[in-house]
């Protein structure tokens, strides 16, 4: 039964453990490089306080990229914040490779590590790059806020599906109907996936696709509505996810691909051999560009609303500090009510763009497993052989 | 005008031109799909099909000139 492949979810959990922390290792050797900007937003929000004691004078700032970016802890506010562990492979002074394994950022600091904190950022130790006393890090393993969420919602598709999966293997709704509210909810999102999306879209081979096909359509609806939960963080709002999610993709696509999708690729049929030069380059620069567009079509909507959504309770502020508090208040419902209602456009991105991944990807992989051309009309063949019958008769 | 305020005019010039095209595009193709859909309801699943993917094809390069933009605003 299908559900016996929801081992794939382990598959990708490995695979985003490995790429997130990595990402974040790339990117905090790009800061080190280059003195970051200046935050982006400069909304204020004045009651809300940092708790370091270095920065208790200024007001925080409210910065909606910083909000939506990766951090190392779970941001639980106005309720302290929850660090997360921080695990360093680390090149020592003396040459040895070691691992660090520390319950937080601050244990990190105390033990020796230095937090460089940045020329004008509003956050304290939490938010600054870590670099080692001594030697240096070469690769910074450490649970990131994404990555937690991205686990929580693996545990939650695992925790709602492995027990139907067991109910199929023992045979109900599978020689009878499915039983109970639970089981019926749970098979309608299975039965969507396996006959509105995989089956009209990858043809008579598609069985063999559900599986995946279902598993990241689960996963990526979870992680899409847990950032709107409060305190949440949408993981798929993080480009390294998207694109884990999409070079599976890639991976079945090619693995899918057959000799005809192959022989269309890179010795097109049917076009003047003057032309092949041309089209070549842009048939292979395009088996490339479909999975990547897939990762950042999902990347970039989760990660604009909710920018949105966070730029309108900002203008708040904005006008506060522009016109006075009087104003601020004026702003006040204005604000909230566009923010709803973008929030309840989100509910509704977040389920489309979960359909739509998984449609492109049901799509492409289709489009590599086919079996006949493309230009082959069935209704020929259909003719061909009632000519035939009548011929025989 | 510093050279970094005019990369950031450009990002803000080229995701506005970004979105313009891509959706005239979009509004193009759903429009018609609407309308065909509305004429041959038994036709829906065909015609949802095949929109989305050029929807996806339309989407890949506006999403190609936006990652353009957020480079040059970033860096």
């Amino acid at each position: 039964m299908i559900f016996r492949r929801l081992q794939l979810l382990f598959v990708l959990m490995i695979a985003i453990a490995i790429v997130l922390p990595t990402s974040s290792a790339a990117r905090s050797m790009q800061d080190h490089e280059a003195a970051q900007d200046a935050p982006v937003s400069d909304e204020r929000e004045a009651d809300e306080h940092v708790e370091e004691g270095d920065h208790e004078e200024e007001p925080a700032k409210f910065d909606a990229v910083h909000h939506n970016s990766d951090a190392y802890y779970l941001d639980f506010s106005p309720m302290p914040k929850l660090e997360l562990p921080r695990i360093f492979v680390v090149r020592r002074a003396d040459g040895e490779i070691g691992v660090d394994f520390f319950g937080s950022t601050h244990a990190a600091v105390e033990a020796g590590y230095v937090a460089e904190i940045e020329e004008g950022s509003h956050g304290g130790i939490l938010d600054a790059h870590i670099v080692a006393g001594s030697g240096k890090i070469l690769v910074d393993m450490s649970i990131s806020k994404h990555l937690f969420f991205a686990w929580l919602s693996m545990l939650i598709v695992l925790g709602a599906y492995l027990p139907i999966a067991g109910r199929y293997k023992k045979g109900i709704g599978r020689d009878t109907a499915p039983k109970g509210r639970f089981h019926n909810l749970l098979e309608s999102l299975v039965l969507f996936v396996r006959d509105d999306i995989v089956r009209p879209s990858i043809g008579p081979k598609a069985d063999k696709y559900v599986p995946y096909l279902l598993t990241v359509f689960l996963f990526v609806v979870t992680c899409n509505l847990i950032g709107l939960f409060p305190f949440g963080a949408t993981a798929t709002a993080n480009i390294m996810v998207t694109a884990v999610l999409a070079i599976m993709t890639f991976i079945y696509t090619m693995f899918a691909g057959t000799k005809d999708y192959w022989k269309h690729i890179f010795w097109p049929p049917g076009i003047p051999i003057l032309v092949k030069p041309i089209l070549i380059p842009v048939e292979i620069l395009g088996l490339f560009t479909k999975p990547f567009a897939l990762a950042i079509r999902l990347f970039a909507n989760m990660t604009a609303g909710h920018l949105v959504i966070l730029s309108l309770i900002g203008l708040i502020f904005s006008f506060a500090d522009l016109f006075g508090p009087a104003v601020g208040f004026g702003v006040v419902p204005i604000s909230v009510a566009f923010a709803l209602f973008i929030f309840l456009l989100e509910i509704l991105v977040a389920i489309i763009q979960a359909y739509v991944f998984t449609m492109l990807s049901a799509l492409f992989i289709g489009m590599a497993a086919v079996e006949h051309e493309h230009h082959e009309d069935h209704g020929h063949d259909a003719e061909g052989s009632l000519a035939t019958v009548e011929a025989g008769s | 005008m510093e050279p970094s305020g005019l990369a950031f005019l450009g990002a803000g010039l080229g995701a506005g031109l970004v979105a313009l095209g891509a959706g005239l595009g979009i509004g193009r193709l759903a429009g018609p799909a609407m309308e065909a859909s509305a004429r041959q309801p038994e036709a829906l699943g065909e015609i949802r099909t095949s929109m989305i993917i050029a929807a996806a094809l339309i989407e890949g390069v506006a999403l190609f000139g936006l990652v353009i933009c957020i480079i040059l605003a970033f860096k």
